[in-house]
């Protein structure tokens, strides 16, 4: 059952750098082979699948990240309700988990969003992070899993400067250190 | 430290994956028939060379899937990379 639990709550801004939770977001994981499967979420969620590597897809309400070939991860855009996402949550697993398409995992209190702003986000990011964010920063829409600090996370680049950070939410309070600690030397 | 091309998400730091070790060995289809020695054989004996080997990775940090991948472990230099399930490229 969520209950949205968040251990940060908090907005810290630096020269050119903002790094914000925001929370609560509904987050589901999503892990399917079947073509059916791929056709079934998108036509639920009124959204185009993403199929390349590190791509996603949005609409208005949700965003539908790649994170390998038979996995997907779909967050809210906006902060979101209990309700509303317990209706979300029951109708895909009425349409996809039991009808054994696939399987629909509510990890909206397993991942904590961080959202990233400003100009040297990615001077940030690199202090920490074996990934080449050359071709990423420009790539709206494109989408991460790597290490930062030796912390998995999932990166969505939203928009110019604007990224959506993923992390567990038990290493969460120690990569926001980490975040806030080197962002005072960018 | 090295790179290496995920066939699945693409070139990243030899940091994001966890090395499977050898790869293609045939899991003997009735273990229950073997000595403990043969059984030991498989389980844990490896050609450990120094040259090209087959070899199984893991991008775990990433896509979080296996794959293969044709590398020389005297200078890490890497051939060749391809999926599971698909055969060694020809030397």
């Amino acid at each position: 059952m969520l209950n949205f639990n968040t251990p940060i709550i908090d907005t810290k801004e630096y020269s050119e750098i903002k790094i914000s939770e925001i929370e609560p977001i509904l987050k589901i994981n999503l892990r399917g082979k079947s073509r059916d499967f791929v056709t079934k979420i998108g036509k639920e969620l009124s959204i185009i699948t993403p199929v390349d590597p590190n791509t996603s897809s949005s609409n208005e309400k949700f965003n539908l990240l790649w994170l390998s070939p038979d996995e997907w991860f779909l967050y809210s855009n906006d902060k979101i309700g209990i309700k509303d996402a317990n209706f979300l949550e029951n109708k895909l697993f009425n349409e996809i988990s039991k009808v054994k398409l696939g399987s629909v995992t509510n990890v909206s209190d397993h991942w904590i969003m961080i959202n990233l702003r400003g100009a040297k986000i990615f001077e940030l990011l690199s202090a920490g992070c074996p990934f080449n964010f050359n071709n990423f920063k420009n790539s709206k829409g494109a989408v991460t899993q790597t290490l930062i600090n030796h912390i998995d996370v999932i990166i969505h680049n939203k928009n110019v400067n604007d990224l959506n950070l993923f992390v567990r939410r038990s290493f969460s309070a120690h990569l926001w250190s980490w975040m806030n600690d080197s962002a005072r030397f960018i | 430290m090295f790179l290496i091309n995920c066939p699945y998400c693409g070139e990243r730091d030899q940091s994001e994956f966890s090395a499977g070790g050898e790869a293609h060995i045939v899991r003997p289809k009735q273990p229950t028939e073997l000595s403990d020695d043969q059984w030991a054989e498989f389980l844990f004996m490896r050609k450990n060379i120094k040259g090209v080997q087959l070899e199984r990775w893991n991008h775990a940090h990433g896509c979080r899937k296996w794959f293969n991948m044709v590398r020389d472990t005297s200078n890490d230099k890497i051939h060749a990379v391809y999926k599971m399930g698909e055969k060694p490229p020809l030397k």
